[in-house]
């Protein structure tokens, strides 16, 4: 292999560059983002640099300048030929390559409604975190978030800590409804103690505009709620838009792979491509499943462990390809909780309180389907989670053993 | 082999602990704890622990 393109500079795409070189790839290594950033990493975007606490420079990826790429920045990539192995570029440019590592993440899901032309914003990249940091320090004491999801309540709770009123709506009942009924009313309750006005169970009907900015929100109960500036964080969109003419099987818009990570192709039997291997956020990977199929994943442990391992087995060619074996994991905080999980929460049908009281906001709750551990959700009781993650672990290796067993 | 954490970068998170049980924990304030002298064997899974570290705040020194 000679040429390596990677689609996407965040965390899937970095990891795998480095991964490249880590296992000895010499030939031209080309990186591919339609950001201008240098590669930094998510996590804090929401947290520490709304809050001030980090700065730009602290969350840029270290080890990205490190690895010998050429870099091609602001420039999204808009086509992949794959008979004739080309990545082709929205100025035009056609990069050939011999393999080719696609971790091109996801975009912030748009209001499907009409928005005032100012105020209303997404947050999922750094130039997002700035136009909010400019909005609030620019006198916006007033935010509304719709949604209240991870993005929506680490950022009411950052914005809160610094003097914002911060409402946040909910239309679907509770805030990180995945976790559990138990989390999120540990969630909602330190909300409310830190200022924060929840809205759980009302949708959003539109937005008032005045002279060209909103000037407040109203719900589908007839409530108004002013507002100086809107966040809507209703999840992300794979930015697979590109990939529509690559003959990939791209189900929901998603890039289906195999458990090697390596990209199906549409149609029929969707046989692997083995010049192209999926990372990401916007993978969806066979290796990753629930009781009734695979489950994206949209996390940072989830990014980097694809990122490495694409990029390994792309080199190795799929006979000696290893699969994907990540038992998944998440963090966040907000309100002065720490959130922690292993596994896949959302995908059980029973959940347990198995340590500490959600009363007093620490608490670990484990998620079962059909009486198998298939996740564990801790609020301040991380020092339990290791036990389930090994459990999980352990589940997994059993229901591989069954599957060798009948090959 | 030596382990060194840099305490002014770890946050806590625990990546590292679901990744090598066996070397690093959490205590009860979610403070990371790493065992003084971990085997030889567990090299491969302390290094893919320090991969995992979103801060990248482990650091290894073969010895």
């Amino acid at each position: 292999m000679r040429e390596v393109v990677v689609v996407g500079a965040g965390l899937a795409g970095v990891r795998a560059g480095e991964s490249l070189r880590a296992q000895g790839f010499s030939g031209r290594l080309t990186v591919v983002s339609d950001e201008r950033e240098l590669p930094y990493d998510r996590p804090p975007l929401t947290k520490q640099v709304v809050s001030g606490t980090m700065t730009e420079s602290d969350i840029r990826l270290a080890g990205a300048e490190d690895f010998g790429a050429r870099w091609i920045r602001g420039t999204a990539a808009v086509g992949l030929d794959r008979e004739r192995r080309r990545v082709r570029l929205a100025d035009g440019a056609e990069l050939p390559y011999d393999g080719v590592v696609l971790a091109p993440g996801a975009k912030a899901r748009a209001w499907s409604g009409a928005v005032p032309p100012a105020g209303v914003l997404t947050v999922r990249g750094l130039d997002d975190v700035r136009r909010l940091r400019v909005a609030v320090d620019g006198g916006a004491r007033e935010v509304v978030i719709v949604g209240a999801g991870f993005v929506g309540v680490e950022l009411a709770s950052s914005l809160s800590g610094l003097g914002v009123r911060v409402t946040l709506v909910e239309p679907f009942g509770r805030p990180l409804r995945a976790l559990g009924a138990a989390v999120s009313g540990v969630v909602a309750k330190a909300a409310g103690r830190a200022g924060v006005v929840v809205r759980l169970g009302t949708g959003v009907r539109g937005f008032r505009d005045s002279g060209g900015r909103v000037a407040a929100v109203e719900l589908v109960d007839g409530s108004v709620l002013p507002a100086a500036l809107v966040v809507v964080a209703i999840g992300m969109v794979p930015a697979t838009g590109w990939l529509a003419g690559s003959g990939l099987a791209l189900p929901a818009g998603r890039i289906h792979c195999d458990e090697r990570l390596f990209a199906r192709t549409a149609g029929g039997a969707g046989a692997p491509d083995p010049g192209v291997v999926v990372a990401g956020d916007a993978a969806w990977c066979d290796a990753v499943r629930a009781a009734d199929g695979p489950v994206a994943l949209e996390h940072w442990s989830n990014a980097a462990a694809q990122g490495e391992l694409a990029a390994r087995n792309l080199l190795a060619g799929p006979a000696a390809a290893e699969p994907y074996d990540h038992v998944p994991s998440f963090w966040t905080a907000a309100f002065g909780l720490r959130i922690k999980s292993v596994g896949l929460p959302g995908t059980g049908d029973r959940t347990v309180v198995e340590a500490g009281d959600p009363a007093v906001g620490a608490v670990l709750v484990a998620h079962y389907r059909e009486g198998r551990l298939v996740g564990a959700v801790s609020v301040n009781q991380g020092r339990l989670l290791s036990a389930y993650a090994r459990r999980l672990q352990e589940e997994r290796m059993v229901g591989r053993g069954n599957k060798t067993v009948g090959t | 082999m030596k382990i060194t954490v840099d305490d002014g970068l770890c946050d806590g998170l625990g990546q590292c602990a679901l990744v090598a049980p066996e070397v690093f924990a959490l205590d009860d304030d979610e403070r990371l704890v790493v065992a003084p002298e971990p085997a030889r064997e567990l090299a491969g899974k302390v290094a893919a622990a320090a991969r995992a570290c979103p801060v990248r705040a482990i650091s290894v020194e073969e010895s």
